[in-house]
């Protein structure tokens, strides 16, 4: 007998000594963040998948402070934000969006009803600046997120009182004035936030002297002058346009006699939406919207399709006004200076020779309707007064994310032609405060998100079924009146348990799932964060790259990428 | 016989190849390490990281969780097979716990003997035993038959990965009706396998034993409350995993977990509890689904798919008629939702599964 043979003693060791890394051939899986699709589709920029984990742990006030780091106006945008972060919801295609609109809303009653703070500091006491002309949804946010950044803002405002079209327009059956106060005045009463009243742009103020005396001016008048309009050269004596008559009534609860007969409103947009319900709500005989636009429905384009909230548009339906789409007013039937009928024709937009759409009349569509009063709602433009050399025609184009036109000045809000929203005005006040404040420390405009967005078909559904969405109540039409709110408040039980429906799209929710499943035990979970935000690391040593958990993972937070090695 | 300082050295050798430095009695211990992320989780791993199983296996997977809710205390008997021959290359091993591995056919009458030595010892250690479906089905039949009959205090675990996948993917009295394997081929005479799933549940039930059950590592929660359920019981206990094979079955490692679960979901693989020999539990189908779904992922059925053949559409209605089967004995359309039904099982929250957290 000689040396003794390895199977003499058994003594084992373990199999971790083998490392079945290397039998990783393809595939590796990794964590990814990806953008939720609420949280792009976003204008006000609010990440909806981030505070809506934190309602899931049952921490209600850090979810309002997660939400207003971006949106500081929850319960503004809860009532009136045409809300497409429920539209782009991928739970759509499982049993209906998440009620996104109504949690943001009851978070941002509960921030007023318990006093909660915003998360932001006094700024410092020789902080810069920034001068911001409008306190409408965008000069507001901006002058916010401005404190957040740690400057200071001034805000000049032409009328009496802050809010701009939340106040002059927006009707209080959708945006009631008390939860709107609470809010703006919360905003507005934070330190380093000084507001002007009465000081007009152009009159009071210019951009050259407000550009010497701050450190950036930011441009959020939106747009009061009516886009002017005619038929064929043809104007009524006593024309009313549609946002004018809607701040007149919104003063003083008074509309022109004829607008208790037959009227007809000639446009498409939020504007058109809210002076037909006020109008037909005084007591019109009749209210009908000729729109060129398209109803909403399997057959529009989404380029023709009508822009108002299709909230406001279903409950004018409801409510008795008609609609006739695709149409415009051909001609007006005056007697003297007064209109007593108009002539109505079909049209639709069509593509041209160059392929790109234009609107095309239908000959032999005409029809003429007497009627006792007519009102363009058309549209508006930015006041040029005291803008002259930043206008690009009718608005500000600025060509960075930022808006800035000049050198330390920024457009933002409606004054931008291409917005529209509450909620873009508000995602603009931010963009432009984290501009202004990188531009005034010497830096380049803060970089774009380019995460990519995560669709359902990243997401493994066999782990989420079951839960409808939350009904929310709404006044009947014969209660509704010129003030009572017609969409209802929702439950904290209520908001909670929505908010367990939330998928976590693109961004783990600690299901365990792949440290459950993982065959190889290479998915090993942490007591603590791990770097990325998960309580789970891969251990590469192991991973043998099947790609089970990134199947298995509900969320698509673990995705499968080339292997490299 | 050579000096004895030959052996301990070349014991040395060994023990520092495999982190194990020596110590004496009367040497200091060396000192103990921060424990690692590894070490740190809060799960028992009796199944460790390095064993040789394929990408995506089932079987291990379905090993690592019964080990996690089984261990410590616990030993076990090995059949031959693909958990024996991946778990434990030479000179390593994946196991954290004692374990023996004798035959292919023999690991229930090496569990009673590893039973009966622990009664004897006075000790509470539970002894498992496992094997594939070839060593439980067929060739392990009678050992396990007389283990349950001798009523002694074990947990037999079958892995049904439904053939001899270590040899070679040859059929098994396990492999289901119409699956292509190396002994029962496609051709001219036969669409796979011409004969049927043996129903071992019922047999097993039939021993009359305190508890039997099926489960599958789609459900983790599911298959690890019935794991803990049967280490609580005095007595045998059995249990049938149904564990998909990549390799066997033709499919891609990523859908082990979602062929697992269509399998449950269209009633091919029924998951009950039987408890003397009665039905007590089952659990229901929200939603049943095609047959077609669960085999059209798979190579091992792909020529139930074959246009212009009528045999195909044949046996893939076959299967269907079996499935329903399954669903009518069984009772598996349920009475509206439930919250441990397929789908209510498998719903995830924030901070972990909803259903048998412990
Ligand atoms: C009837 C109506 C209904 C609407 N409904 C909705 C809705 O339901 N949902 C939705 O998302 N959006 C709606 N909108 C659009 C929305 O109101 C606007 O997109 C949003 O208010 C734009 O915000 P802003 O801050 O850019 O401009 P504004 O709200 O217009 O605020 C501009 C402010 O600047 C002030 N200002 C103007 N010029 C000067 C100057 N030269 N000097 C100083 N101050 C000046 C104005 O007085 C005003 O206070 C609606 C609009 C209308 C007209
Ligand atoms: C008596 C005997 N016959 C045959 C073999 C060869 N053999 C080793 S493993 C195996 C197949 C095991 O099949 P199964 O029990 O289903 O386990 P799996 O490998 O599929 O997990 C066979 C046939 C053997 N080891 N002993
Ligand atoms: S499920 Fe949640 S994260 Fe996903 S899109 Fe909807 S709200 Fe956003
Ligand atoms: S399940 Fe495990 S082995 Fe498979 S890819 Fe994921 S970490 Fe790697
Ligand atoms: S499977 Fe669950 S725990 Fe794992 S990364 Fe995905 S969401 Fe997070
Ligand atoms: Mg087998």
């Amino acid at each position: 007998m000689g040396e003794m043979t390895r199977g003499q003693y058994a003594d084992a060791g373990t199999s971790l000594d083998f490392k079945t890394g290397n039998w990783r051939s393809t595939q590796r899986p990794v964590h990814v963040h990806a953008k939720a699709p609420c949280h792009t589709a976003c204008p006000a920029g609010e990440d909806q998948q981030a505070w809506f984990a934190l309602l899931q742990e049952q921490k209600v006030e850090e979810a309002w402070k997660s939400l207003v780091s971006a949106n500081p106006m929850p319960g503004v945008t809860g009532r009136v934000c045409p809300h497409p972060c429920e539209t782009a919801c991928n739970r759509v295609h499982v049993d209906g969006a998440l009620a996104i609109h109504n949690v943001e809303r009851w978070l941002g009653d509960e921030a007023v009803r318990l006093g909660w703070d915003y998360p932001v500091a006094a700024p410092a006491k020789d902080a810069k600046t920034v001068a911001i002309v409008g306190a409408g949804p965008a000069g507001i946010s901006a002058a916010y997120h401005c404190v957040r950044l740690g400057l200071k803002a001034e805000i000049f405002e032409a009328l009496s009182e802050a809010g701009g079209l939340l106040r002059s327009a927006i009707p209080p059956t959708r945006l009631p004035r008390g939860p709107l106060d609470a809010e703006l005045g919360r905003i507005l009463d934070l330190p380093g936030i000084t507001l002007n009243l009465r000081q007009r742009l152009g009159r009071d103020v210019t951009v050259e002297s407000l550009k010497a005396q701050y450190a950036a001016v930011l441009l959020a008048p939106g747009c009061e002058k009516a886009k002017p309009w005619s038929v064929q050269g043809a104007v009524p004596a006593d024309l009313h346009e549609g946002l004018e008559l809607l701040r007149d009534f919104m003063d003083h609860g008074a509309l022109p006699d004829a607008a208790k007969g037959d009227v007809i409103v000639h446009g498409g947009g939020n504007t058109a939406m809210d002076i037909c319900r006020i109008m037909k709500r005084a007591g019109a005989k009749s209210v009908t919207l000729i729109t060129a636009s398209g109803l909403p429905g399997p057959d529009t384009a989404p380029d023709d399709l009508i822009n108002v909230v299709p909230r406001e548009l279903e409950e004018a339906l409801e409510e008795g006004i008609e609609v006739i789409d695709h149409a415009t007013v051909s001609r007006l039937i005056m007697k003297g200076s007064k209109v007593t009928g108009v002539e109505i024709i079909a049209l639709k937009k069509e593509p041209g020779k160059d392929g790109r759409k234009r609107r095309v009349e239908f000959e032999g569509t005409e029809r003429v309707v007497s009627v006792d009063m007519v009102v363009p709602c058309v549209g508006e433009q930015v006041d040029p007064e005291g803008y002259e050399g930043l206008l690009d025609g009718a608005y500000f184009w600025p060509d960075n994310a930022g808006g800035r036109v000049a050198e330390r000045v920024y457009a933002l809000g409606d004054a931008r032609g291409s917005r529209g929203t509450v909620a873009a005005a508000i995602g603009d006040g931010r963009l432009a405060a984290e501009a202004a404040a990188a531009e005034l420390r010497g830096e380049d405009d803060p970089s774009a998100d380019d995460r990519s967005t995560i669709g359902i078909d990243a997401l493994n559904t066999a782990y989420y079924a079951g839960a409808s969405r939350t009904l929310v109540a709404k006044l009947p039409v014969s209660e509704r009146t010129f003030e009572a709110e017609i969409e209802g408040s929702i439950s904290r039980t209520e908001a909670l348990a929505e908010a367990q429906r939330c998928l976590s799209c693109g961004n783990c929710l600690a299901c365990d799932n792949c440290w459950t499943m993982c065959p190889d035990n290479a998915v090993i979970k942490t007591a603590e964060l791990a770097m990325d935000g998960s309580h789970y690391v891969f251990d590469y040593d192991y991973c043998k790259g099947c790609g089970l958990c990134t199947h298995e993972c509900p969320t698509g937070y673990i995705q499968s990428v080339p292997e490299t090695n | 016989m050579a000096p004895r300082s030959d052996n301990s050295k070349r014991l040395n050798e060994l023990r520092m190849k495999h982190g194990r430095p020596p110590a004496g009695p009367n040497e200091p211990k060396a000192a103990k390490a921060e424990p690692t992320l590894r070490e740190q989780q809060p799960r028992f791993r009796g199944l460790e990281s390095g064993h040789r199983a394929c990408q995506g296996c089932g079987e291990a997977l379905a090993a690592r969780l019964v080990m996690e809710s089984a261990g410590p205390d616990v030993m076990v008997a090995n059949a031959t097979g693909c958990l024996e021959v991946f778990s434990t290359p030479w000179p390593q091993t994946a196991w954290r716990v004692p374990w023996i591995h004798s035959l292919f056919e023999n690991a229930s009458a090496v569990a009673s003997g590893m039973e009966a030595a622990m009664k004897a010892k006075g000790k509470n250690t539970k002894v498992l035993s496992f094997g594939g479906d070839g060593a439980t089905y067929d060739i392990g039949f009678q050992s396990l038959s007389g283990m349950l009959e001798r009523h002694h205090n074990v947990l037999y675990v079958t892995y049904d990965n439904e053939a001899y996948m270590n040899t070679g993917i040859q059929r098994s009295s396990s492999t289901p009706h119409a699956a292509s394997t190396t002994t029962s081929p496609v051709g001219a005479e036969r669409m796979g396998k011409r004969h049927l799933k043996k129903d071992l549940l019922s047999i097993v039930a039939a021993h009359h034993i305190p508890y039997a059950a099926s489960a599958s590592v789609a459900y983790p929660a599911d298959l690890q409350r019935k794991v803990r359920y049967a280490m609580g019981v005095e007595g045998p206990t059995f249990l049938v995993i149904h564990s998909p094979c990549p390799l066997g079955w033709r499919h891609d490692s990523a859908l082990t977990v979602e062929i697992a679960r269509r399998a449950v979901e269209c009633g091919l693989f029924p998951l009950v509890e039987l408890e003397r020999g009665a039905l007590t539990n089952i659990m229901p189908i929200r939603d049943p689904r095609p047959v077609a779904e669960y085999l059209k992922l798979q190579g091992r059925f792909a020529h139930l798919f074959k246009k212009n053949d009528y045999r195909a559409a044949e046996e893939l209605d076959h299967l269907q008629a079996l499935a329903d089967h399954n669903i009518a004995i069984y009772g598996l359309r349920g009475e509206g939702t439930d919250p441990v039904d397929t789908t209510g099982v498998a719903q995830v929250r924030r901070g972990g599964p909803l259903a048998g957290r412990n």
